[in-house]
């Protein structure tokens, strides 16, 4: 069975994300509490000449799936449903086929860390 | 009855007030608020003659304005001129005359207002506007812009109102946003808070940009000497002069307001006042608000002159290629757990106490989110709280508390007040206040500095 992940409306006042960080290597099988993404919501959707409300969060897997396509890279802006992960319950099923339904995951606020894209790359 | 609306009172003894045509905020007809700015002038000061040349008052201010505001609701009839146009209506022209009737107001009529209005006209005089006084200091001479209520850039600007007859106490802000929402507003700097509140208080609010106003930083500030500012100044014209990377104008600009920052502390700074019956000359801040958002976990140490510095990311990025290669090579961050900003803090706080006396109020962080679903902490790395962002603001309100217990100081609980409103509407991302909740905690403040004032529990405002 294939399920999808797309990036989930975290804040409701959010229209877009960038990716920050991805965990996880497609071919691997992922388990419960597996860090997939870092993702940063800036709610001024990027206009920074005043301080940007900017929040970090780390998206987490919540069962335990084949990974097996990333869409996404680090820095890349995604709009909310945009795909970023397909997963599968076996390791070799076809990806073609439509999802059967979302990966199940947590969100969480995070800190902002060295590690992110934009602490090496922005500004 | 149509109340004429007049100037009122203005005297500073020694000097001529001089001030600019009216500059309305509202257009004619527009139904007035009680305390709500319809318009403004700028104002300055001449010295009388046969007056000694020396020191003006405010000379570094050079943003100085009075806002007008009704006492009372009703509609507001603008009358033509009242000003010359183009810059002969920025320069002050005009003597200042209390007598000047600028507009009229015909009073709401309901009869609630009605029985304010004749309350507010007996009480002021026929319709007196209330002033309210704006003061800005600007980060350079260069930042002028002509038009608006406190245009420009400004390292310090303050507000009053010019017509309380009592004392005045001082609040300075010296936080990062949420701070700022509160003191200065989002709108008309100042407006919101003294259209909302009548108490007998100054503002001051000072940026963080950019320096951010974290405790140590703070403390360095209240404590640095001569020798140790011109040392820093020397320190870093050498850096940027080095040729390695060179200076461009970001970098001049940048390093220029940095100077800025390090070279006053506004904890030590005292004010002239303007007020009806003279000038006043006021001392050092009453109270200082901070905000628990600003104590960073990491600040950058000197590493030849040992003094501390900060900035927030955004502010980073205004700067130039020097100065970012010279923030590389002088300084080495130091990071900071819970106890250090715990310690750095009771530094602060004990250091101003026995420096000015000045109370201080912090606000601290919202520790919850809606936006979170945490089934487990597994997949969230050790310690905690440098990973997950409500386990770092709750940590961090825990050691306000504790500390509060032992030392003198007044937490505004942002925390609850957000819980309470509701974070995902009022506090969308942790640190941006709506407007709602910007007013709450104005009044929170306010509660807070009058509980402390009297020693006993009043009533919000």
């Amino acid at each position: 069975m294939l399920h999808d992940l797309r990036l989930p409306k975290i804040n409701p006042n959010m229209t877009s994300a960038v990716v920050e960080c991805t965990y996880g290597s497609p071919g691997t099988l992922l388990r419960l509490g597996d860090k997939l993404f870092d993702l940063s919501v800036d709610l001024s959707s990027g206009f920074s000449q005043y301080c940007p409300p900017i929040s970090y969060f780390r998206v987490v897997a919540r069962e335990k799936l084949w990974l097996r396509k990333i869409l996404v890279s680090p820095g890349d802006s995604c709009e909310v449903g945009d795909l970023l992960a397909l997963l599968s319950t076996e390791q070799d099923e076809p990806i073609e086929m439509a999802p059967a339904r979302a990966l199940r995951i947590t969100t969480a606020g995070i800190a902002h860390h060295q590690g992110l894209w934009s602490a090496s790359n922005a500004g | 009855m149509t109340l004429p609306l007049s100037l009122g009172p203005l005297a500073a003894e020694g000097f001529v007030i001089r001030r600019s045509g009216i500059h309305w905020l509202c257009e004619d007809g527009h139904l007035c608020r009680p305390n709500e700015v319809i318009g403004y002038c700028n104002i300055s000061l001449e010295r009388t003659s046969g007056q000694r040349a020396g020191q003006f008052p405010m000379a570094d201010e050079l943003e100085l304005q009075v806002a007008f505001a009704p006492a009372i609701a009703g509609r507001l009839q603008i009358g033509s001129g009242h000003s010359p146009g183009g810059y002969l209506s920025v320069f002050g022209l005009q003597d200042w005359n209390s007598d000047d009737v600028v507009a009229r107001l015909d009073p709401s009529p309901d009869p609630l207002t009605d029985s304010l209005a004749d309350a507010g006209a007996a009480q002021t005089g026929c319709g007196r506007l209330r002033l309210l006084l704006l003061a800005g200091r600007r980060m350079s001479g260069l930042a002028d812009v002509d038009y608006g209520l406190l245009p420009g850039w400004h390292s310090r600007s303050r507000a009053w109102w010019g017509d309380q007859a009592g004392p005045l106490s001082t609040l300075l802000c010296i936080g990062i946003c949420d701070a700022a929402g509160i003191v200065r507003g989002n709108e008309i700097p100042f407006v919101e808070a003294f259209e909302a509140s009548a108490a007998p208080v100054q503002l001051v609010y000072v940026p963080d940009h950019p320096v951010v106003p974290c405790a140590p930083i703070l403390l360095e500030q209240l404590e640095r000497t001569q020798a140790e500012r011109q040392a820093i100044a020397a320190d870093l014209a050498a850096g940027l002069g080095s040729g390695r990377t060179p200076a461009s104008a970001d970098d001049w600009l940048f390093a220029g307001a940095l100077l800025s920052s390090l070279e006053r502390s506004p904890m030590l700074e005292g004010y002239d006042v303007l007020t009806p019956t003279g000038l006043r000359r006021m001392g050092p801040p009453d109270a200082v608000l901070l905000s628990l958002s600003a104590e960073v976990q990491s600040v950058l140490r000197h590493k030849k002159l040992g003094y501390s510095l900060q900035m927030l990311r955004h502010r980073q990025a205004s700067a130039g290629p020097a100065v970012k290669a010279w923030l590389n090579s002088a300084f080495e961050p130091v990071k900071r757990n819970v106890d250090d900003i715990r310690r750095d803090y009771r530094r602060l706080i004990e250091a101003l106490a026995a420096k000015t006396g000045a109370r201080v109020l912090i606000l601290n962080r919202m520790s919850t989110s809606g936006y979170e679903d945490i089934l487990s902490y597994a997949p969230f790395d050790a310690p905690m709280r440098e990973t997950l962002e409500h386990v770092a603001a709750k940590e961090m309100n825990l050691m306000l508390h504790d500390l509060a217990c032992d030392c003198d100081f007044s937490i505004v609980d942002v925390d609850a007040i957000a819980a309470e409103l509701g974070g995902t509407d009022h506090l969308p991302d942790g640190i941006h206040h709506s407007g709602e909740m910007q007013s709450v905690l104005r009044s929170e403040i306010i509660r807070v500095l009058n509980h402390e004032r009297s020693g006993r529990e009043i009533p919000i405002s």
